[in-house]
């Protein structure tokens, strides 16, 4: 068996180098002043105390964090009745409509966002509409609404995708048994089926506020120049102010906050399984 | 029951409009016979011949596609290869190695982009095919690894030993024994190792450079502009991909009714499908790519070194019929990139890509002059010189041509609806109109430091070029003010479409934007305040890095050559640097007769010309960053 461990060498090497020292580089860089000769480096806790300590960075933070949570409690909310809805089709439908939901996340995300601008616009669709009906105009691209439309516009499906996975494994003998029982739907509903689609919620958690809080397309494109959210301001600092320490330390920071609440979101999925054992 | 159904039936009605209404909104408006994407104004197959006609286009989804399949390979074969080395590893390893296999995955992809990037940086790797590629395989094998380990897991381990004894090689072993019995993994592996590759966006945007660019990349820079060639690109990838899957899906179910998913023969299907489609649009790609190219390309070789020219110039600067002209004329390649501000070209410099000639602005050029980035023209070919407009001639910067040769020039200032905003207003609050409450939510600002700075240090009564930080602060005050009270919209060249469309009253905009917004919405009027303006020049450079000094003087003179600067002057509004162009175009046959935003105001006491400062700069786009977020 020894011929099969050495197989996983080339590997090691690679991942040393494509994930191990560039994740490094950021560390190094977010500790680091500005010029990045290893001869020179001088270690400073400067970015972040300047992170911190300004209100406007850490507003920016904020509204990242709300605007992913809101994407991902409506992506929740719209996406488990449509994953019920298939679930509970006949299965050669649902695996038509499994694929019409897979079908445009074959479709490039940019296009797909930029489709949008179009419907959203000021003298766009959903305005003609309006005004055609005699009712005011109101601006919509360029608005937090435009933001969150488009992240659950991209990322729904794969909360539909996890949530009907989940539901499709569960076992409907239960459903009966509980039926038997005297369980009437909505007590089935409560007690058995939402109970065992929690691993699908929460994997679709992570699989849609993880993309939201780091996003930077859709804020540029349906919030405009001025919508700043975290990934627009390590866009800025690496493409065009030139300040990748800086940016390196505010990418450290994002990606510590997300860790975090990856590792939260798991243990509540843990806990809950572990109850739910015990019982 | 019968409810049920109905609700069921609703809910995924609703969920199923949601999802392909906008594509086929773009579907619709990619057969649009204007250039609107908000009114329908008849059929037409324009944007399909545009497409086909733009060699960028066609490049793009050849990287794209010949990017996938490489990526989906390497990234199958390696991923597959170290997943049953992980299997039969001890368990401490195969748990470090998943976890940091796992990064990419749970990681942000932006953190995953700018880590290659400063890899790739600090190696000294010039960006381009070759990073793409790399970056591709790295973010692809996480996922091939992901998908191919359960397979292995349910894998009876002495499957492989029982080989080993009947004689089997270990590769034997691995080949007839092992990843036959993996197989579904393995495809689903590289099935999703292809759809990344062939979505990404933000990996990509970060690593790629020097004219190689993805569909995705592509789209990001033309989506600025009101470009329904995106919509005719998108149209095709949805039917492509549309057919592909229906293939896929539907004939294994209509064929053979057997007990097994279909799902599964799909994806027994997909790959020899998706490899005969590939393969085909592949050829045809690059049958296309290589028809354009100039003939005499060996006597360009042997003239200049090389037969390739790459520019960097600003995004809607020049007409492309122009580069072609020059192509065929010197047998050459022009790859041509584009940035959309003086920092951002600077910055991509400075990650170590190379051009050969650059179109930065004044300040800009006065900054590389200093930090000795330039080489100076060749003046035995740049001829063209004595052309040059009065305006632009012994300008502060570069008085005698050293270095650079102006494109375009041209001032700031304000674009406003006429019917909309009085006149009165503006001549009397001049730049101030913008924090005046009654055009409140009705105005663009131009996302550029130095131009926000220099309109807010104006209104203020200082010099755009003041170093007193005080000075700095009230500006960056007043520009905060605009930005939330007032509610400015901050954008880049998406306020040219804008303002054709009367979308917004008023408007900072480049003189030569305002000439070609006035001339398509004769609504619209342009403003130059009396407190004074920026008056600019953009300029052609050769940086000291290079590669074909030589070829780049060509360009230069070619281009300051007067059939070559009216077409890019008609093309785009801004105002010529070559003399005979500028009174042509804004004579009373000209194209821009009476366009108050053509010719640039000159000898007024308030404008200047903006000089190169380390210390202000920094402190300038400091502070822009913090009005932009400022809510």
């Amino acid at each position: 068996m020894r011929e099969f461990k050495r197989l996983v060498i080339p590997y090691i090497v690679w991942i040393a180098l494509m994930i191990v020292i560039p994740m490094l580089l950021i560390v190094m860089y977010a500790f680091t002043k500005e010029g990045n000769d290893v001869a020179t480096l001088s270690f400073t806790f400067d970015h972040f105390i300047k992170f911190f300590t300004d209100p406007d960075f850490l507003n920016t933070l904020f509204l990242s964090l709300k605007i992913a949570f809101i994407t991902t409690v409506l992506c929740i909310l719209l996406g488990y009745p449509v994953a019920y809805a298939i679930a509970s089709a006949p299965a050669k439908r649902s695996n038509l409509y499994i694929l019409l939901i897979t079908l445009p996340m074959w479709i490039n995300m940019l296009v797909r966002t930029y489709a949008w601008i179009g419907i959203l616009a000021d003298n766009g669709l959903v305005n003609h509409i309006l005004s055609f009906f005699g009712l005011n105009t109101t601006q919509l691209l360029y608005t937090d609404f435009a933001v969150v439309l488009g992240m659950v516009y991209n990322f729904i499906p794969f909360m539909i995708l996890q949530i009907h996975s989940s539901l499709a494994k569960m076992d409907k003998n239960l459903l009966d048994a509980a039926n038997d029982l005297g369980a009437n739907r909505i007590q089935r509903f409560l007690h058995v089926t939402l109970p065992l689609s929690i691993p699908g919620i929460i994997s679709g958690i992570t699989l849609v506020f993880l993309p939201s809080v780091s996003s930077f397309v859709i804020p540029k494109l349906l919030g405009g120049g001025g919508y700043m959210l975290i990934g627009n301001i390590i866009e800025t600092q690496f493409i065009t102010v030139g300040e990748w320490n800086f940016g390196s330390a505010i990418s450290m920071i994002m990606a510590l906050i997300i860790m975090f609440s990856m590792y939260l979101t798991r243990k509540i999925d843990r806990d809950h399984t572990e109850r739910r054992m015990n019982v | 029951m019968n409810s049920h159904r109905i609700w069921r039936k609703a809910v995924l009605g609703l969920i199923f409009l949601f999802f392909y209404f906008p594509i086929l909104y773009m579907l619709v408006f990619s057969f649009n016979d204007s250039r609107s994407l908000t009114s329908f104004e008849g059929f037409s197959l324009q944007w399909y011949a545009k497409m086909f006609s733009d060699r960028n286009m066609l490049e793009a989804i050849y990287y794209t596609l010949v990017i996938a399949v490489l990526a989906t390979v390497v990234s199958t074969i390696v991923g597959t290869v170290t997943a049953i080395g992980l299997s039969k590893s001890r368990k401490l390893v195969r748990e470090v190695i998943t976890q940091i296999n796992d990064l990419p995955i749970m990681n942000p992809e932006i953190v995953t982009a700018v880590g290659l990037m400063l890899f790739y940086v600090s190696l000294h790797m010039e960006k381009g095919f070759f990073t793409l590629l790399l970056a591709h395989i790295a973010f692809c094998i996480p996922y091939v690894i992901l998908s191919v380990m359960p397979k292995l897991r349910s894998l009876d381990p002495n499957l492989a030993e029982a080989a080993l004894d009947l004689g089997a090689t270990p590769f034997q072993s691995m080949m007839k024994v092992i990843v036959p019995q993996i197989m579904p993994g393995i495809v689903s592996g590289a099935l999703i190792a292809f759809t990344m590759s062939f979505d990404d966006f933000i990996i990509s945007y970060f690593v790629t450079g020097n004219g190689v660019k993805n569909i995705s990349t592509l789209v990001w820079t033309m989506s600025k502009r009101i470009n329904p060639s995106i919509n005719a690109l998108s149209t095709i990838i949805v039917v492509i991909i549309t057919i592909t899957l229906i293939l896929v899906n539907v004939l294994p179910v209509l064929k053979e009714k057997a007990e097994r998913s279909h799902n599964r023969n799909a994806r027994r299907a997909i790959p020899a499908l998706g490899a005969f489609l590939i393969l085909a649009m592949g050829c045809g790609l690059y049958a296309l790519k290589g028809s354009s190219q100039g003939g005499n390309a060996e006597e360009a070789v042997a003239l200049y070194g090389s037969n390739v020219l790459k520019v960097y110039n600003w995004g809607e600067y020049m007409d492309p019929a122009a580069n072609e002209a020059f192509e065929r004329e010197y047998g050459v390649k022009v790859i041509y990139d584009t940035f959309d501000s003086n920092e951002l070209m600077y910055t991509k410099l400075q990650g170590g890509e190379s051009y050969d000639v650059l179109v930065p602005s004044d300040y800009m050029i006065e900054r590389l002059i200093k930090e000795d980035q330039l080489q100076p023209l060749d003046k035995s070919i740049v001829t063209n010189l004595d052309q040059l407009a009065s305006g632009v001639k012994g300008l502060s910067y570069d008085e005698d041509n050293t270095y650079s040769v102006p494109f375009y020039w041209g001032t700031v200032g304000i674009v406003y609806h006429k019917d909309h905003v009085a006149l009165e207003d503006l001549e009397e609050e001049g730049y101030n109109i913008l924090q005046d409450e009654k055009y409140r939510g009705r105005l663009y600002i131009y996302d550029s430091e130095r131009d926000s700075f220099m309109v807010a240090l104006k209104a203020l009564g200082y010099s755009m070029n003041t170093d007193d930080p005080e000075e700095l602060r009230q500006a960056y005050e007043w520009l905060v003010q605009v930005n939330t009270t007032m509610s400015a919209e901050i954008v880049t060249d998406e306020v040219i479409d804008s303002m054709v469309n009367g979308n917004k009253d008023l408007a900072i905009v480049y003189s030569g934007d305002a000439a070609y917004i006035l001339s398509e919405n004769e609504d619209m009027g342009y403003f130059m305040p009396s407190e004074g303006t920026n008056l600019w020049s953009d300029a052609m450079v050769i940086p000291k890095t290079a590669a074909n000094p030589k070829l780049a003087n060509e360009y230069i003179n070619f281009m300051l050559d007067y059939e070559q600067a009216y077409q890019n002057s008609l093309y785009v509004g801004y105002a010529s640097s070559n003399a005979e162009v500028l009174d042509v175009l804004s004579g009373a046959d000209g194209e821009f007769y009476e366009n108050e935003a053509y010719l640039p105001r000159v000898g007024y006491a308030k404008d200047e010309i903006f000089r190169y400062n380390d210390m202000t700069k920094k402190i300038i786009s400091d502070l822009w960053t913090k009005v932009k977020i400022a809510k």
